[in-house]
């Protein structure tokens, strides 16, 4: 199964720094573990930037520049299905 | 912003069509008094429209989108349906003006985001189903 195009994914955990948020970067690092990807994984905290991306609440989660979800702390699953390109 | 979904507290995210006519001005000047007198977080409608994902996430989490068109052609409400999302709207000419023709005074603008403000806030507290609204 192609994952990705073969470079690394971009995983960005937008939020300030809540418990939400740990749990969604947790969740997001459990996933890439889970899927064997090479796979860079930002925290966005500072609220201009998570703003410029539109995002009205947190925690958020995108993947390669893509926002995925708002204010929802998804599981590991439901992360790789974003990751694999489904919604 | 809307803020942390670690609150307990309800997102209400208004969009206004802004358009050319003077009834997208009432419509722009409306929202805006809406956000600062604090009954939602304001964003973008040209960027749902242009499908940012940021934009569109947050438009289908939230917990109320409220649109304000300006008039019947309802482009607003169009995009909103166009993307599945649930909404809210009101048009301004459904109040008093008439598109292209009345003045968009300050007076007007304080009237009619009283009325919205109202029956925002009374959709709210009754807990009525929301009305013109669209499936996901």
């Amino acid at each position: 199964m192609v994952i990705h195009g073969g470079d690394a994914v971009k995983v960005q955990i937008l939020g300030t720094g809540c418990p939400k948020c740990r749990t969604l970067e947790a969740n997001a690092k459990a996933a890439i573990s889970e899927l064997g990807l090479e796979a860079e994984v930002e925290k966005v905290t500072d609220i201009e930037a998570i703003m410029a991306m539109g995002v009205m609440m947190t925690p958020a989660l995108a993947v390669d520049g893509t926002v995925k979800s708002v204010g929802r702390v998804l599981t590991k699953d439901q992360i790789i299905s974003f990751i694999r390109g489904g919604k | 912003m809307a803020g942390c979904s670690c609150g307990q507290e309800k997102t209400i995210i208004i969009t206004a069509c802004s358009g050319a006519a003077n009834t997208g001005l009432l419509a722009d000047q409306v929202a805006r008094k809406l956000r600062a007198e604090k009954v939602g977080s304001m964003t973008c409608l040209a960027a749902i429209g242009a499908e940012l994902s940021g934009y569109v996430e947050s438009a289908r989490n939230a917990d109320r989108n409220i649109i304000i068109d300006g008039c019947p052609v309802a482009c607003g409400a169009k995009i909103f349906q166009k993307l599945g999302l649930k909404y809210e709207e009101y048009v301004m000419a459904d109040y008093e003006p008439e598109k292209g023709k009345t003045e968009i005074t300050q007076a007007l603008i304080n009237d009619i985001s009283a009325h919205v403000k109202a029956d925002i806030g009374s959709k709210q507290a009754c807990g009525s189903a929301l009305s013109t609204t669209s499936s996901i």
